[in-house]
């Protein structure tokens, strides 16, 4: 049993859903579309691939889904409950506690250490100190970090980079991790490797996976596989559940 | 991470926080010398003020509004000795002498100049200037006809102790006096002006010169400058009680010279403060205004893992508060060396009106460091406050997208 198993949740609960979300820019006096009245729903261990190329709305699809940006319209629901209403503090709490966010380019904190990178979700949760060390010494045992805690991303490689960021994303036991484009800045095999790993921690900690990516070769690792372009969703192959096109 | 992210941040942009603590330690580090040496110069003539009035006098008000009509002011004889009783009892009561001021004419039988004659009662250690003695001695009780002249008096009429001199002056009555008495010492004192212009000599002799048993102050030092307004307030309230009307005044209340030099040095300061901490308000302004911007992803991602906007205001001002603190510290101990280095070559000049060189220093004391070190403090942390404001309100989305 993996070390994040006792935030294992309960596989196929409902946790995320998102629906009729638009997502409107305003580009001079013209009014663009990133996303047009999507809907989405993700249950509880899932792990979808969203394919799609670049300017289809992946990234805008998965800041929405992170509560780090508010859609035009539609609604995104978090357990239930609506995020549109909720204060920046409280979509903070929610990143903090139940979301674990994957970047493309790794996003470390440079000053702090790999154990630290992991550490800090914990440090902003004001987990006691004793729990704080076993949690990160167990991530980054199971992402195989273990004997680099001390090294700062600028010692790292890039996958070596983008394991801790997944042990971040996973360190204070979310229900869901999103991550945008995770292989798009490493070579294929790292790449392989991560999202080798991001699967495995899929099934053994039974957290949601939504990964975004424009790479077509991530697609195998979907348990469900979702396609968008100019932003609507196609459900693709897979054991998909709501992902509809409007 | 609450202090460690923070000095990570400065330790991980050093040439910035270099920089940063370069500007905020050299502006310490010049407002602490620069307020040391005006504190030295102000204490100076501060010293040199009480030296001249004591620490209190105490007269008729008219003596100092100057709507006098002849000698009205005078305090007589019986009067000044129930008052100089009076102000004795008081506990930071050290000495007093009773004075009698007056013009006159001093001629050596070569040449005569104006003068103010100030007469004392010798040897109480009051005002009498013995211990200013450059030739001769001071005046002392056994005294009749004697002066006692100042350095740049004796010089210009050509006196030497043991020499006659003949004093003119129209006495209490308005007829004409002149008296010969004998010059038994020469002081020196700080200014020119005063060594030209003040003759001491007997109170008795004075008062016989003028025709009057009356004095016009009663002249009072006190255990320290910190007593002075205290002993005014009781001294004024004693006074009441006697149903004269007198007046008691504090030397900086007496001396218009230190009046206006010590708020020059005010306002100089207060100038030179505001340049400073202007100068470094932009500079740290302008620093950490960069390094928001070269941090933005970075707060982006912070904000992103659910650190709220409360969190990372702090981070980024306590980044400041770090850069404020030590830069203040290292250019308190600046100032210090600067200070101590400046008194220990020993640098001396001439100010104006004066007679002997001074030596220029810069004296240290509680003021003259937490003034400058409060100053920088608050300077960088208002510096600090735009930039993380700034940092703080950045959308998530927005400072991700930055490269």
């Amino acid at each position: 049993m993996g070390p994040g198993s006792q935030f294992c949740h309960v596989r196929g609960a409902k946790f995320l859903d998102a629906q009729r979300l638009t997502k409107t820019y305003r580009v001079g006096t013209e009014i663009v579309y990133a996303l047009r009245d999507v809907n989405f729903a993700a249950l509880q261990g899932d792990f979808v691939v969203i394919n799609g190329p670049s300017g289809s709305g992946k990234t805008t699809f998965l800041n929405l889904m992170s509560v780090i940006d508010r859609p035009t319209s539609g609604e995104v629901f978090i357990e239930s409950q609506a995020t549109s209403t909720q204060s920046e503090g409280q979509l903070a709490y929610l990143r903090k506690t139940k979301i674990g966010l994957v970047f493309q380019s790794f996003n470390l904190i440079p000053v702090l250490s790999a154990a630290e990178n992991v550490e800090y979700p914990l440090l902003l949760q004001r987990r006691p100190k004793a729990e704080r060390q076993e949690r990160v010494a167990a991530l980054l045992a199971e992402v195989g970090l273990s004997d680099l805690a001390r090294r700062r991303p600028n010692e790292l490689s890039g996958g070596q980079r983008q394991r801790v960021a997944i042990a971040r994303a996973l360190v204070s036991g979310p229900m869901i991790v999103l991550a945008d484009e995770p292989t798009a800045n490493l070579d294929s095999k790292t790449g392989e490797a991560v999202m080798d790993l991001m699967r495995r921690l899929n099934e053994e900690h039974c957290v949601t996976f939504i990964v975004v990516t424009h790479d077509p070769a991530v697609s195998r690792y979907a348990g469900r596989r979702v396609r968008i372009h100019d932003g609507r969703l196609e459900e693709g192959e897979g054991d998909g559940v709501a992902a509809s096109a409007a | 991470m609450g202090w460690r992210l923070p000095l990570r941040s400065l330790w991980r942009n050093r040439r910035r926080t270099i920089l940063s603590l370069a500007v905020i330690a050299l502006g310490t580090a010049v407002s602490v010398f620069v307020l040391g040496f005006l504190e030295n110069s102000r204490l100076q003539i501060q010293d040199s003020s009480v030296q001249e009035y004591g620490n209190i006098q105490v007269a008729s008000p008219k003596l100092w509004t100057g709507t006098t009509d002849g000698y009205d002011y005078l305090i007589a004889a019986s009067d000044a000795e129930r008052v100089s009783a009076l102000l004795a009892a008081d506990p930071a009561y050290r000495g007093s002498t009773r004075q009698l001021q007056f013009p006159g004419l001093l001629g050596s039988g070569r040449e005569t100049h104006v003068v103010r004659v100030t007469c004392v009662e010798p040897a109480n250690g009051v005002l009498d200037f013995g211990d200013h003695a450059v030739a001769g001695r001071g005046l002392v009780t056994s005294d009749s006809a004697a002066a006692f002249v100042g350095r740049a008096l004796a010089k210009r009429l050509s006196l030497s102790v043991g020499d006659p001199v003949m004093l003119t002056l129209t006495t209490a009555n308005g007829a004409y006096n002149a008296s010969p008495f004998t010059v038994v010492g020469i002081y020196q004192y700080s200014t020119e002006q005063f060594e030209r212009q003040v003759i001491f000599v007997p109170l008795a002799f004075g008062q016989r010169l003028l025709n009057t048993a009356g004095v016009d102050r009663i002249v009072v030092s006190l255990d320290g400058i910190a007593s002075t307004e205290p002993a005014r307030a009781r001294f004024t309230a004693s006074l009441v009680g006697t149903g004269l009307s007198l007046e008691a005044r504090t030397w900086d209340e007496l001396s218009p010279f230190y009046r206006q030099l010590a708020s020059y040095f005010s306002a100089l300061f207060a100038f030179l403060s505001i340049v400073l901490s202007v100068l470094v308000f932009f500079i740290i302004l302008q620093v950490l205004t960069l390094a928001f911007l070269e941090r933005t992803r970075e707060i982006g991602t912070l904000r992103a893992l659910g650190t709220t906007r409360q969190e990372v205001f702090r981070l980024f001002f306590a980044e400041s508060a770090w850069l404020a603190v030590i830069g203040s510290a290292v250019g308190l101990g600046l100032g210090v060396v600067l200070a101590g280095a400046f008194n220990t070559v020993g640098i001396q000049w001439l100010p104006p009106g004066t007679i002997d060189p001074v030596k220029l220093a810069a004296r240290l004391g509680p003021t003259t460091l937490l003034v400058p070190l409060c100053v920088s403090l608050v300077a960088t942390l208002l510096a600090a406050l735009y930039p993380s404001v700034q940092a703080s309100r950045l959308r998530v989305v927005d400072a991700l997208r930055v490269e």
